[in-house]
Order: C-alpha cells, then structure tokens, then sequence
C-alpha cells in the first residue's frame, strides 16, 4: 500500500514539475508568475534526486555503507571530523554558493527567462550535481584527495599539471572578475561604498575578540558583527545625504579597483584571524539569511517575470554581453549549472568530514541541487524588472549612447520601452546617484531583490534600505571569495616558486608572504584594471573566459572521474560522467574559437585588437588616446593569448585522457586503481557525528 | 501535551548545536573528543592554539567557490 501511495506521489510530482515546465516554456503574452518557476524547478529537482541520483548512487557508484570514511580512520579533531550529513550539507554548500549562480544568471538575462532556466535545471540534474557527487565519493575512497592529486594518480603526471594549471588560471580569472563585479557595484555609490569598506573594521574587530577575548566563540561574535553590519547599512544613508561624507566615498571605477587590490593584498599578507577568517563568518550567516529570505520573499510576493522566454538578442547582438545562445549561454551560467571549482570543494574539505559513503549522494548531488535554485532564483529576480530598465543598468555606454533621453530611445528602438525618468525615478527610490551603465549583474540583481523584499516587508518606503541591503550582502561575500581566492593562491605561487628557491616556499617567511601576495594579486589586479577600463564594459571580455576556465576545471574533474569509473569495471555506466565532458568540450571549444577568431568585434578579441589598430592607421583616434588605444589593443591580444592557452589546456586533456582510456581497455596498461584499502566501519548505524557525541 | 514539549526541546536543543557545528562555534569540542585531542603521545591544544591552527590549515585551501 505504501508503496503505491509513493509511486503514485512521485508521478503526481513529475506531472506537477512536467506541467510548470510547459508553462514556462510555452507561454507568450502575458507576464508569467514567478510561482511557475518554483513549482518547475523544485519538482524536477525533486524528481532527479529520487530517480537519478539514486541510479548513480547504487549502479555507477555502487556507495558501501560498511565502508569506514576518510573520518574514521583518521578522526584527529582537525581536518577529519566526524560530522553530521546536515550540518556538512549546511557547510558544504555554504563553500560552493558563492557569487556565480547568482551573477551568471542574471547577465544570461539577457537572452530571456527561457535558456537560462532549462540550463539551470538540466544541467545541475545531468551534470553539476553528478560531477559534485561523484568526485565527492572519488576523495573519500582515496582519503579526502584533491581533484589535481587524482589526476595526477588516475590519468597521468600530465593530466595532474593541466589540473594545477587549470586551478591557478581560474582563480586569477576568478578573482578579476568578481573584483570587477564590485567594482561596477560601488561606483558612484556612497551609501554602497561606505557600508562595504565599514565591514572592515567590524571585521577587525571581530578578529581580535575572537582571538584574544573569547577564542573560538564563533556564534556570538558573528551575531555582534551581523548586528554592527545591519547597522551600517542603515548608517549608509546618513553618509549619503551628507555633501561632504558623500563625496569622500563616491569614488570611480579606477579608485575602487585600487582600493580592492590593496584590501586582496591585505587579507592575503595579514594573519588569518584577523581579516579573512572573521569576514568569512559574517559573509557565511548574511549570506544564508538573504538567500533564505530570497526564497520566502519570492512565494510571498509571487512578482510577475516580466522579461519574454526569449529576447532578440538570442542573435548574438546582446549589449550586456556579445555572443549567440550557444555556447555564450552555457559559458555564461557555470555556476548553478555545472562549476570545475566545486570539484575543489568536493575533494577538499568535505570528504574528510564525512561519516557514511550513502550521505555522498544528499551533499554532494543535493547541494548542487539547491545551488541551482539559488540560480533560478536569482533569474526571477532579474526577469522580474521591466526589461527596458534591465538593458538600461547593464548595458555599456558605448552600446546604448551613454544615460538619458538618448540612451531611453536605443532601448526603446529594440523593442523594450524606457522613459528616461523611469531610471532617474527608480536611482532616487533606492538612493543611488544612477543606476546607468552598472554591468556586472550586482546592481541588477540588487534592485530585483529589493523590489521583492519591499514587496514583503515596508514597502517602497524602505526600497533603498533593501537596495543597500542586496548590494552589501553581493559585495561582503564576493569580497570573501577575493581575499579567500588571493590567500590560496598565494600558496601556489609559494608552492611553484619554492621548487626553484627554496626559502620562498616557506609559508611563515615574511618576505616569501608579502612577494607571492603581490604576484598573484597583480596577476589578477591587471585583468580588473584592463576589465574597469574597457569601453565594452569588462563583462564582454572576462565573464566568458571566466566561464571557459570553469568549465575547463569541470572538464578536468569529468576525465577523472570517467576514468576512475573505466577502473572501477563500471564502463556500462561511464555514459554518466561521460556525456556531460562531452558537451563541456564542445561548449568551452565553440566558446573559444569565437572568443578569439570570430570577426565581430564585440565577439572575437583580435578582430577587436585589428579593428583598434585600423583606426589608429587610418587616424581616427586623436592623438592624445593613441598610447591607451595601444593598450587596449594589447590587452585583447592578452585575453585571446589566455583564451587560446585555456582551450589548448582542454585539446592536451582529452587527447592524454584518451590515450589513457585506449591502453587500459586494450590491456596494454595494467588498469591500477589507487583506493585507499577497505577497512569495515566501526560505527553504529546511528552514529551522528562527533559534536553530537552526547546525543 | 508533555511528549510534545519534550519532542520541541529535543528538536530545538539538536537545532541548536547543529547550528554552532555549522558554523565552527563547536569546533574545539569535537577536537577534544576526537583521537587526535585525546592523544596522549601530543599535547592538547588551549582554545586560542587551536582557533588559530585551524584557521591557518582551513584557508591554505580553496575553501570558497565562485
């Protein structure tokens, strides 16, 4: 009887998910509620966990439950900690959620509300989640390795340097990008700016009770600097209506990408405790209370999607970013959908917390899963604005004419109507100066999200309080990814350069810290320099190759798997990990190919380069921009030089992988798989942790 | 009336450590009850050495995704 009543819940949920999918696919005219996005996603989410992930679980994996996991026979208290499968669900996700399912979907807006939801949905249930979830059961069953250790182990020497390779270019890339989407975040904004740089302090001083007052007590002082943040956002505006607080704090988009490259070399030089750790802790609690909030606030209003399932600009022509449907779509929205950096996550910290091989599936397949609602999420609060006002806020100067009357009348010309006053309205509801030309998705975002928490709690009234609300939590935890980002790449520099002297691989050496902090910060701090600059906007240029460096680590991570599982004897099921390679490496080829060669210049970086030098030739630039002309010449050449580099890195992977595969299945290579030894597990089934060890 | 009022405490009281082992506040605890506090070949770290070395170990990693 049971398990009728479950095989007919099951389809009544597929048939619920399978309806709002139509819906949301099919329906034209009018404004589609945003309940339909819900209803859809949950229940195809839902449906996938029960069915495929339960398929992957106990074919392709085959997960032992009797099995002891890197925590047990390790347990030293530091990294093997026994943990519960919701609190390590909580900190699993908590590491992979960052800025991108939030900013990737909102730029790919811009196609409409249509591709960007199906990639979010199918690819998280086909592909992110797998990759998570089988690279999370991989690390346990070699005691917690990294992706790049397995490769090196499973595929070859080669395949391992590729990883590290892949791991060093994406966090500059990385780091550049999400710099940039602060950068665009702030500019101009006092209210935005003097919050965001007073998290500085309150996290100093965070810092310092944590270490010297109440060492460890992480829940009180975070409830304190939560309170102090709130404050300061609230404090913002003061500071905004204020002439001469105002003007210290308005600052250009070239004064914040300084000011954000010396807080990156300052969080990376500076101990931990003082700066990053205590950031990261009031990032982790705003962060989940304004994504939970994000959720409730969307049932509760249930705002109208008012952006169509597609936009001319499927074409190829967008103004926020250049690029056709596909692949710039699937390059766009990486995070939410399928994200190579998760893998790092997956064989870091959580297979070293994990107490049975069965709780793989919920974290790793499931946080995956809630990651793209995240995403799904942040696409209805996009596509919850008038699409007029969307263009408006993302869109470059050079495409829509600058602000005003004009630049109303090119949106309008493309089908989307905007009154000038409408923008000029809605910058002084959520107190900015303008909300012109703000590319980067932050903005946008923010004023989406504001418009639905008003819609819950205060009403227009408080509509800047909200607006400042979103852009703090954007900017507080993509800063956490910056200075998190520019301390670990710090150790690879350290780590690469020890192997040529010696004394600067050492970690507590002062002069070794404070050189490899200013490598990899000006590593990163040039792209955001040359992204704040770029009359395209730096979105057109660095978001994609973002994208491809992501999917390339997804790529990495996929091989790895694929041939753990040729090891494993399970080749009839290799499809699983297989199929979604695949369709990275096409996307992320295509992607570059056109980033480099395509002849638009919006599209291709050395058409772009070719069609600066031209005017330089024929003397349309005045003399005065001839030597930053040159320089905006040479940094495309730059990004179609790591563009090219990144999609060879892939070419190199798969023909070594192949190879591989080809000696293993013709036995011309003894298949040696490098599992740690099974040892049974010596916990009661009900075993939940090591905190719960008074239960 | 009373199992209830038991059950909401129960519920809340594992609410509630679940969250301090979320976000770090219980972390010496399950040091002290794991092998490696309980060694009698090292010596046990103060709150304040363990703070900080957990700190220095957790973010020498990637440990915060884009």
């Amino acid at each position: 009887m049971n398990r009728i009543l479950s095989i007919v819940g099951w389809m009544v949920i597929a048939a619920l998910g399978a309806g709002a999918l139509g819906s949301i696919a099919l329906h034209r005219g009018e404004p589609l509620n945003a309940t339909w996005f819900v209803v859809a996603a949950v229940c195809c989410y839902l449906v996938a966990y029960r069915l495929y992930s339960a398929f992957v679980a106990a074919k392709v994996l085959a997960l032992d439950e009797t099995r002891a996991t890197p925590c047990e026979r390790h347990d030293d208290g530091r990294d093997f900690v026994p943990t519960n499968k919701w609190v390590l669900f909580g900190h699993h996700f908590a590491a992979i959620a960052g800025p991108g399912p939030l900013v990737g979907p909102t730029l790919a807006a811009q196609f409409g509300y249509l591709p960007g939801t199906l990639w979010l949905i199918a690819g998280a249930a086909f592909a992110g989640c797998v990759q998570d979830f089988v690279i999370l059961f991989c690390s346990i069953r070699r005691d917690g390795k990294s992706v790049g250790q397995m490769a090196r182990e499973e595929v070859s020497e080669r395949g391992g340097f590729i990883a590290q390779l892949a791991v060093l270019a994406i966090m500059t890339i990385l780091l550049a990008v999400v710099g940039l989407v602060v950068v665009n975040a702030l500019k101009s904004s006092p209210w935005a700016t003097f919050t965001l740089a007073m998290t500085i302090p309150i996290a100093l001083l965070l810092g310092l009770y944590l270490r010297f007052v109440r060492p460890g007590r992480v829940l009180e002082a975070s409830v304190m600097g939560v309170a102090l943040v709130l404050f300061v956002v609230v404090a913002g505006q003061w500071v905004a209506d204020s002439p001469s607080w105002s003007r210290v704090f308005t600052l250009s988009g070239v004064a914040l990408a300084f000011a954000i490259i010396a807080y990156g070399f300052a969080a990376s030089a500076l101990p931990v405790w003082l700066l990053l750790a205590p950031r990261d802790y009031l990032s982790a609690f705003i962060k989940a209370g304004a994504i939970f909030s994000l959720a409730v606030g969307i049932l509760f209003v249930r705002p109208q999607v008012l952006m169509p399932p597609l936009t001319r600009f499927i074409d190829g022509t967008g103004p926020v970013f250049a690029g056709k449907i596909f692949p710039f779509c699937f390059i766009t929205i990486a995070c939410g959908a399928i994200s190579g950096f998760h893998s790092l996550i997956s064989s870091g910290t959580t297979p070293k917390m994990i107490l049975r091989e069965s709780h793989a599936r919920f974290i790793g397949y499931g946080a995956m899963l809630l990651e793209s609602f995240v995403g799904v999420m942040a696409m209805v609060a996009a596509c919850s604005m008038p699409p007029g006002v969307y263009f408006a806020i993302n869109s470059p100067p050079s495409m829509v004419g600058g602000a005003g009357d004009a630049a109303a009348a090119t949106i309008s010309g493309w089908g989307y109507p905007l009154q000038a006053q409408t923008m000029t309205d809605l910058a002084h509801k959520v107190g900015e100066i303008t909300l012109w030309n703000r590319a980067g998705g932050a903005p946008s975002l923010a004023v989406g999200m504001a418009q639905i928490f008003s819609g819950t709690i205060g009403g227009e009234r408080l509509l800047s309080i909200w607006y400042h609300f979103a852009i703090m939590f954007e900017a507080l935890f993509i800063l956490t990814v910056l200075d998190a980002g520019t301390r670990v790449g710090r150790f690879m520099v350290q780590d690469l350069g020890g192997r040529v002297w010696k004394p600067f691989g050492r970690t507590g050496w002062m002069p070794g810290i404070l050189l490899s902090s200013a490598i990899i910060v000006a590593l990163w701090g040039y792209f955001l320099y040359q992204g704040v600059v770029d009359p395209l906007g730096g979105i057109n240029s660095l978001w994609p190759i973002f994208g491809i460096s992501n999917q390339l680590l997804a790529a990495v991570a996929l091989v790895v798997a694929s041939t753990i599982l040729m090891k494993m004897g399970r080749l009839r099921w290799i499809w699983v990990t297989l199929l979604p390679m695949a369709w990275l490496v096409t996307i992320t080829i295509t992607a570059s190919y056109q980033k480099i060669f395509d002849a638009n210049p919006r599209i291709g970086f050395l058409a772009y380069a070719n069609a600066l030098a031209a005017q330089i030739a024929v003397g349309k630039i005045p003399a005065g921009k001839i030597a930053e002309t040159q320089r905006l010449i040479f940094n495309q050449r730059l990004d179609a030089a790591v563009t090219g580099v990144l999609a060879a890195m892939i070419l190199v992977l798969i023909v070594e992988a192949l190879v591989h595969w080809y000696s293993i299945l013709s036995r011309r290579k003894e298949s040696m798989l490098h599992e740690s030894p099974y040892i049974a597990t010596r916990w009661a089934a009900d075993y939940s942790g090591a905190a719960h060890g008074d239960d | 009336m009373r199992h209830a009022a038991k059950a909401t405490s129960r519920l809340l009281r594992r609410l509630w450590r679940g969250l301090r082992e979320w976000c770090g506040d219980a972390a010496y605890e399950s040091y002290l009850r794991s092998k490696g506090g309980q060694s009698s070949s090292s010596r046990t770290l103060t709150p304040a050495e363990f703070y900080v070395e957990q700190l220095n170990r957790r973010y020498s990693r990637p440990n915060r995704c884009c």
